[in-house]
Order: structure tokens, then C-alpha cells, then sequence
């Protein structure tokens, strides 16, 4: 009996355990299965780490190795040299103008990488954008753009906001007092930087950081379509052309993903120590001064925020916007047409049904993400215990694993030999693994709601004989509301956008619109790549405007 | 004893409005100030001008003779070259720093030699009894111990003044208390000239060598802590510090009328009073009572009715309604019943006649 009731007291703790573990922990366990015994899905234990030693063999794999986290460290190098700074301007100066400010490290962060690597592609290269509006580009600097240096910076083109907005919110909690105490004792301005401030802002810094790094090292979009060109040789699209190519490798492939995953969690477990090493610590929020800047200052800021926007969103916009509307280019200036657009939007073609396609599932993923995230964020916020954690523990892992790795394991543990049904190659495995990778945005959301919100008003709820069904959808659900939509939104854009799953996991003869883009480009049809990027931005941007108009008018 | 600390003439706008409309005092060395007053009344801005945090718009302040503020001359000497240190009301440790780190801070910027860093911060914290606690981050201490190291940080630089900003009001009632004797010795001790902004009348009498109660940007009365409380030049002084009755008055002639059917000759001073205004009587100084006594010609005896009684914890306080209908407040002197008739007396040289 008394077992009984504590199994129906945990029910829902339960439930949602075992959801994720079939989701998210099930495939990686396949995956890391498959990566140490080569043969486990023809039921054979024989090679064991057969792939791994192959890893060490190859000269080559190893430097790509090297390589990738090289690449992925100068990229959180660049956005915070970047990036850091926008954050102090738009905190704890007095330049004007900061809504628009901050609007411009915005416009980056929702641009896909893959399309700002694309565009750049048409500005830079050979006969490219640059070419032809300013009369040939230096042989060297197309040469550094398609390098190492180049490729990172585009990268970090494309996260810098994150670090920005991160720093912003440190400074603004950061409270007067620390620095006024420091420079009552006698520090000066470059001493209180290097003792007071930095350490305090150290953990905003690194996770900021972190998040750029998990961004860079997991992104495929970037080093397929720009690392290729660039003789730069990066783990994800290696493991792309291993899973995609003649002969498939899933031997190397799962044993480069599980690398993949070792580097990320290394990344999140090495930043917070390292957080917690040196700065760090617990402290009231409080007000801060805005240092004056002056006339000069002001014009600076702006001219630096200016130049980060032309280089992150206007260069890459008009590139691919032009391209778009471009048809033919006579006397070094394109004649424009809408046929591209036309071509995408008429029925029954291949860009209408890719969009279709987008749009249905980036609809449903972002509908059943905030549904099934909101609940068990609520379910794992008013529980404690070991369970409880280990429900934290798994739910927040697709944050840190590289989505190239996730559907890499989907595929492995839905077609494998054990499965009755054909859920892969149906449009319906790209659902469930778009559910898996953006459940976290859902969970992150509902969580910092959720924390805000008493027990108490469930109690209430319950003392006057609601059951459990009754007080979350009628008590929880109405308050989760604000973050759940944000949440649903936030999910809606980054799926409409989603490659590296999609191009993996979609039935032969279907198409979303990235995959659309993506082979659209490497087949050479430019314009109408870029008129559905176009539509794709301009769609995600509508969507964007309307949620905000309607928050505005609710409020 | 030299002046050591001057404010002259001190004026401090924020948007148009005046928040410090004229301040002048002058501290001496090894003084302790206490700036009191109600929120809104300039102690914290008064004390921000000092600490160098805001520069003043008009006036001159000097420490030791030198010239910290001079807006006339453009003048601003910043915080960090002042050489003070200041305690703020949230304790402000840095999280990041263990509490010896903490403390060692000042001479650290200052370039101090490790082995005389060592000493001076085992020395401050010693003083404030956290010799146990070097190695602890502040947010495993309570609050009463952020403070104390707090303390600790600001007096081991041994600065010139030390500069306190409500230090103890984020503590709870008890603590605050420990606390308060605590500081008080600590000042002693140390000989530390300081200035110490409270809105707590009990920690100004404690802690203050003397007062300057503050109201609308101006100081209203400066003075040893006895004298202010006995002799308020104000009704606003009368009430801020204590309890007391304030009876209007009007001189007449060679007498004055106190509300409350009081006729009163003071043998030839009643001339030097103002032509009206507030006659001041300290709650401690009426006695109310139940039993009649034989009134001398120093002591005054109303009779009235006894309207509440609150249980202070070490006696009663009463509240006594005369004839005329004014209410006095007093302490009780034995039993006295709610809607009793009781005797009110008080020593004629208790009063204090006060202006508008």
C-alpha cells in the first residue's frame, strides 16, 4: 500500500523521466553503444573501440580535432572581444540611442549562420558582390576571408550578440557599490577592472562564452557551406559526409559524435569550474551609475556598433536580397525581377512544398515543445530528490549536445533492427527530433518562470478540492502563459531555420526550406537559394513583429 | 583638539531641486559625527560630498587643512585620493574574495608589502573578533559578520576619516544592538575621526561625540547628544529625538498660557521667549498617578483622567487627558486603571518653550 502511494505520489515525475529517457536518452545510448562496438546493430559485440583506435591512427582525424576546437575557441575569442564591449556600452555608459542599440544585436543573432555564411560567400568570392560594387577586392583579403581567420570571424559575426546581451544584463545587476567601495580604498580605474569587475562579470562571461563555443563546434551549417571552401576541414561536416556519403562509416561517425558530445560537456563542466574558480559568488542585485562619456565617446560607440551591424546584418542582407532579385548582371549591375519569388511561391513547386513543409513543422514542433516542456518543467520544479535531478540532468542535455550528434543517434535508434515501425524516412522523425533538440528553449523558459511563482498558489488551490489535472490546467498553465508563448516563438523561428537535422533526417524527395537553400546553392540555383532565405527571414520576422504587436496591446 | 574636517557653505541640487541648501559644521580630530535625520533629509547625500562619490555645486570642504571641494575654483578631489574609507548599509564585500582578501584590498591597491598586508588585515579583523573566519567567502557569513569585516576592511587602511552609512540598519533589531555597543568601542579605540549617517535616534545617542540632526538640506541643530536632547532649538529637534508633549503657548504680558489652563511666571524670563510657540515636556518628565501628593513650588499638579495604558516592558507609559480636553503623555508611578482619575505632575524647570 505504502509503496503504492508513493509510486502514484511520483507519477508524473515518472512519466516525464521516462519520456525523456526514451527521447533523448535512449538514441544516445545507441549512439555511444554503436561508437565503442561497431557491430552492435547487426547483434555482434566483435571490434570493440575498433573505431576509436581508427581515430587515433589517422593523422588526419586528429588535426581535424585540433582543428575544430581551435576554430571554435578563436570564435569565442573574436565574439567576446566583440561582443564584450557592446555589453559595457549599452549598460554603464550614457550613449544615446540604446533601444536601437540593442535592436542591432538582435538582427545578427537571428540570422541562421548558414545564410550569413552563404551571403558572405557571394560578397567575397571570385566576381562576387565585392567585385563588382567595388571595383576587385585585394588578393589578400580574399585569401584571409577564405582561411581559418575569416571563417571565425563570420562565426562570430553571427554570435557576438549573445555575449553582448549577456554582459548587459551582468553589468546591469552588478551593483554601484563594488566599485565605489574599490575606489574609496584607493584603486584606480584599470586596478577595479582587473580586480573587481572582471572577476564579477567572469561568469556572465563564460557562459556567454560557452554558449558561442557549443554554437560554433556543433554548427554544421557554417563549416559545410564556407570550411569546405576554405580548405578547413571541421568535425561536423566530417561526420555529415561520413553518415551521407559512399561508403557510410557509422562506425567513425558515431565515434567522432561521441567525441563531439565529450568536447561539449567538457566545455559546460570545465566554463563552470572555471566560473566558479575565479569569480563568482552570490550577491544582491543593485543600481548602477552610467559613466559619462562624452561627445567623442558617443560618436565611437556608435561608430563601433555601427560598423558591427554593417559587417553582421547589412553586408549579408543586401547580398542576399540582391542575389534574390537579381537576374542576370549586364555592365557589372544585376537587372532585377521577382521571378525567383514567383518560381518559389507557385504552387505545387518545389519551394512551395519545402516551405509548406517548414511551416507545418516548425508549427506542430513548437506547439508540442512548449506543451510537453512546460509540463515537465512544472513537474520537475515542484519535486525534489535524486529523480528530480536526474529529470534536470537529462532535459537540459540537448543543450549541450550538437544537434549533428542528436540526429546522428535518432537515426541509429529508430532504424534500428529492433523497431517495428517505419518512423524514419517519414516526415514525422523530423518532428520528433526537432521536439527533442528545442524541448530546452520550452523548459529554460517555463523554469525562470516557474521559480517566480509560489507553491503557494497551488495549495490554495488544492485546499478547496482541485486534483492535480484541475490545478495545472487551470492554475499553472494561465501563469506559464507570457513565457510559454515566448518560448513557442522562440522554437517556431529557430525550426523554420533548422539544417543539419533536417538534411539528415528527411525522406528522400522532401525538402524544408534550409535544405532547400543549402542544396539549392551547392547545385549552383543562387537566386532562388537566396529568395527563400529571403522568405524565410522576411517570415520569421513577421511572425516576430505580430507576437510583439499583440504582447504590446495585452499589456 | 584641532579642526580637522570643515564644511563650508555646502550646496547640492539634483535636477533643480536642493537637497543640501547650506551646510557648515566643523569636526575635530578623533570626533565622531552622527548626521541624523528622516529619509529625505541630506545625511547620505551630505556624507556622499565628503566621501568624494558626489561633488558638492557651491561651498568649500577641506580635511587637515587641504582642499577636498571647491566647485567655485572647479575644484574636485576624487574619492580614491582622499584617503577615506567609508562602510555602506548593504555591507558591500566583494563575493568573489574571501574575507582576508577582502580586508587586504586597500593596501593591496596601495602597493603595501606582503608581510605588513599579512599583519594589518589579521590585526583589523582581530578588532572585529573574525580572526576565525579569514578563508570564508562573505556569502557564508551572516549578516552581522559581513558587517563586522566590512569595518575591518575600512579601518585597515587606517584612513583619515572614516565615513559610515547607515551600517547597521540592514541588521535585525537584536543584532543591531550588539553591534552598536560594539562600534562605539571600536571608534573609541581607535581613535578614528568619523562621520556616521543614521535615522536611528538610539544609535546617534550612542555613538555620537555629537549630533547634527538634519531636516530639508540644512542642519537644524548640532550639539553633544545630551544637550540636543535636552535642550531642542526646535519642535522638530523636541519630536525627532524622544518622546515628548509639545502645548502651544502665547506670552502675555509678563506671564505665559500654556494649553491646557496653565499660567506660568517665570520670574522675569518669560520676556525673552518668543510671542508664541511650543511648550516642550519630556514623556519621563510626567508622573502620573493614582495617589495625591503634596505639590512643592517646583513641581506643577494637573488633575485629568487616565485614557490608555501601554506596557512599555520596564514601565508604563500613560496617557492623560485634562480638564480642557489636551492630552499629555507620561509615565505611570504605580497602578494606575484605565479611566481613572489621576494626578499629573511635573517639575517646572522641565519645561522648555520652543519657537514655531
Amino acid at each position: 500500500m505504502v509503496r503504492q502511494a508513493f509510486l502514484l505520489q511520483r507519477l508524473p515525475l515518472l512519466l516525464c523521466l521516462g519520456l525523456l529517457l526514451l527521447l533523448t536518452g535512449y538514441p544516445l545510448l545507441i549512439l555511444f553503444l554503436q561508437s565503442v562496438f561497431p557491430q552492435i546493430l547487426g547483434g555482434s559485440l566483435s571490434g570493440f573501440l575498433e573505431p576509436y583506435q581508427r581515430i587515433a591512427e589517422t593523422t588526419d582525424l586528429g588535426a581535424m580535432i585540433g582543428t575544430s576546437l581551435l576554430w571554435a575557441g578563436s570564435v569565442t575569442l573574436i565574439s567576446w572581444v566583440i561582443g564584450i564591449p557592446c555589453g559595457f556600452l549599452l549598460a554603464r555608459t550614457d550613449i544615446p540611442g540604446k533601444l536601437w542599440l540593442r535592436l542591432s544585436l538582435l538582427f545578427p543573432i537571428m540570422t541562421p549562420p548558414y545564410i550569413a555564411a552563404l551571403s558572405y560567400i557571394l560578397v567575397m568570392q571570385e566576381g562576387g558582390f565585392a567585385d563588382a560594387f567595388l571595383g576587385g577586392l585585394p588578393a589578400g583579403l580574399r585569401a584571409w576571408f577564405f582561411s581559418f581567420w575569416g571563417v571565425s570571424t563570420v562565426m562570430a559575426l553571427a554570435s557576438f550578440g549573445y555575449v553582448a546581451l549577456a554582459v548587459e544584463a551582468a553589468l546591469e545587476r552588478l551593483p554601484q557599490r563594488f566599485d565605489d567601495a574599490a575606489a574609496q580604498l584607493g584603486a584606480g580605474l584599470s586596478q577595479r577592472l582587473r580586480l573587481i569587475l572582471l572577476p564579477l562579470l567572469l561568469p556572465a562571461i563564460l557562459n556567454a562564452g560557452l554558449l558561442v563555443f557549443l554554437e560554433a563546434i556543433s554548427n554544421f551549417g557554417v563549416p559545410a557551406v564556407l570550411g569546405t571552401r576554405s580548405n578547413l576541414p571541421l568535425l561536423p561536416a566530417e561526420i555529415f559526409y561520413l553518415v551521407t556519403s559512399w561508403p557510410v562509416d557509422l562506425g567513425l561517425a558515431t565515434s567522432l559524435s561521441s567525441l563531439l558530445c565529450l568536447m561539449a560537456l567538457a566545455g559546460l563542466y570545465g566554463s563552470r569550474w572555471l566560473g566558479q574558480w575565479i569569480g563568482g559568488g552570490r550577491y544582491r542585485p543593485g543600481p548602477a551609475r552610467q559613466l559619462p562619456i562624452g561627445r567623442k565617446g558617443h560618436w565611437l560607440g556608435w561608430a563601433f556598433v555601427a560598423l558591427l551591424f554593417l559587417l553582421s546584418t547589412i553586408v549579408p542582407y543586401l547580398a542576399m536580397m540582391l542575389s534574390s532579385l537579381a537576374e542576370g548582371w549586364q555592365g557589372g549591375r544585376p537587372a532585377l525581377t521577382l521571378a525567383h519569388y514567383r518560381e518559389l511561391l507557385s504552387p505545387g513547386s518545389r519551394g512551395a512544398s519545402a516551405l509548406l513543409t517548414s511551416l507545418g513543422l516548425s508549427l506542430s514542433a513548437a506547439t508540442v515543445c512548449i506543451l510537453i516542456g512546460g509540463y515537465i518543467a512544472y513537474v520537475g520544479s515542484r519535486n525534489r530528490g535524486l529523480l528530480q535531478q536526474l529529470l534536470d540532468g537529462i532535459a537540459t542535455l540537448p543543450r549541450v549536445i550538437p544537434k549533428i550528434v542528436m540526429a546522428v543517434a535518432l537515426i541509429l535508434a529508430w532504424n534500428a533492427p529492433w523497431i517495428p515501425f517505419d518512423l524514419y524516412n517519414t516526415v514525422w522523425m523530423l518532428l520528433l527530433a526537432y521536439v527533442i533538440i528545442y524541448i530546452t528553449d520550452a523548459l529554460n523558459y517555463a523554469n525562470a518562470s516557474l521559480q517566480s511563482m509560489s507553491v503557494n498558489l497551488e495549495n490554495a488551490a488544492a485546499v478547496l478540492g482541485a486534483n492535480r489535472f484541475t490545478v495545472f490546467t487551470r492554475i499553472v498553465l494561465p501563469q506559464l502563459g507570457p513565457a510559454l508563448s515566448a518560448a513557442w516563438l522562440v522554437t517556431f523561428i529557430v525550426c523554420m531555420r533548422e539544417l543539419v537535422a533536417s538534411i539528415l533526417l528527411l525522406p528522400p524527395g522532401t525538402d524544408t526550406t534550409a535544405t532547400f537553400i543549402f542544396s539549392q546553392f551547392e547545385q549552383g540555383d543562387i537566386s532562388l537559394a537566396m529568395a527563400m532565405a529571403s522568405l524565410t527571414i522576411l517570415l520569421s520576422t513577421i511572425v516576430l513583429v505580430a507576437f510583439q504587436l499583440r504582447r504590446r496591446s495585452s499589456h | 583638539m584641532s579642526v580637522f574636517l570643515e564644511c563650508h557653505q555646502l550646496h547640492k541640487q539634483f535636477d533643480g531641486n536642493p537637497v543640501l541648501d547650506g551646510i557648515d559644521f566643523s569636526l575635530d580630530r578623533g570626533e565622531c559625527l552622527v548626521l541624523l535625520g528622516p529619509s529625505g533629509c541630506g545625511k547620505s547625500t551630505l556624507l556622499n560630498i565628503i566621501a568624494g562619490l558626489l561633488a558638492a555645486d557651491q561651498g568649500e570642504l577641506r580635511c587637515d587643512g587641504e582642499v577636498l571641494d571647491a566647485p567655485a575654483q572647479g575644484f574636485h578631489r576624487p574619492m580614491r585620493d582622499r584617503r577615506f574609507s567609508m562602510v555602506f548599509q548593504d555591507f558591500s564585500l566583494w563575493p568573489h574574495m574571501t574575507v582576508a582578501e577582502n580586508v587586504a584590498f586597500g593596501l593591496r591597491v596601495r602597493g603595501a608589502h606582503r608581510s605588513r598586508i599579512r599583519e594589518q588585515v589579521e590585526q583589523a579583523l582581530a578588532r572585529v573578533r573574525m580572526s576565525d573566519f579569514l578563508d570564508r567567502k562573505p556569502e557564508q557569513l551572516s549578516g552581522g559578520q559581513q558587517q563586522r569585516v566590512a569595518i575591518a576592511r575600512a579601518l585597515a587602511v587606517q584612513p583619515r576619516l572614516l565615513l559610515l552609512d547607515e551600517p547597521l540598519s540592514a541588521l535585525d533589531a537584536r543584532l543591531r544592538e550588539d553591534l552598536k555597543t560594539e562600534l562605539g568601542a571600536l571608534l573609541q579605540d581607535s581613535g578614528v575621526t568619523s562621520v556616521y549617517v543614521t535615522h536611528d535616534q538610539s544609535e546617534a545617542m550612542t555613538l555620537g561625540d555629537r549630533i547634527a540632526l538634519m531636516k530639508g538640506g540644512r542642519i537644524e541643530q548640532i550639539g553633544p547628544p545630551e544637550q540636543v536632547y535636552r535642550e531642542p532649538s526646535s519642535c522638530f529637534v523636541a519630536e525627532f529625538l524622544g518622546s515628548s508633549n509639545l502645548l502651544p503657548y502665547q506670552r502675555q504680558a509678563h506671564e505665559v498660557a500654556v494649553q491646557g489652563g496653565l499660567r506660568l511666571s517665570l520670574n522675569g524670563q518669560a520676556e525673552r521667549l518668543p510671542a508664541q510657540g511650543n511648550c516642550m515636556l519630556r514623556r519621563e518628565a510626567v508622573c502620573i498617578s493614582q495617589s495625591a501628593c503634596c505639590p512643592g513650588d517646583d513641581v506643577i499638579e494637573l488633575s485629568a483622567i487616565c485614557r490608555q495604558m501601554h506596557f512599555l516592558g520596564d514601565r508604563h507609559e500613560a496617557f492623560a487627558e485634562l480638564e480642557n480636553g489636551h492630552t499629555l503623555r507620561g509615565i505611570a508611578d504605580g497602578p494606575v486603571r484605565e479611566g481613572a482619575t489621576v494626578r499629573v505632575r511635573f517639575p517646572r524647570n522641565a519645561l522648555r518653550f520652543l519657537p514655531d
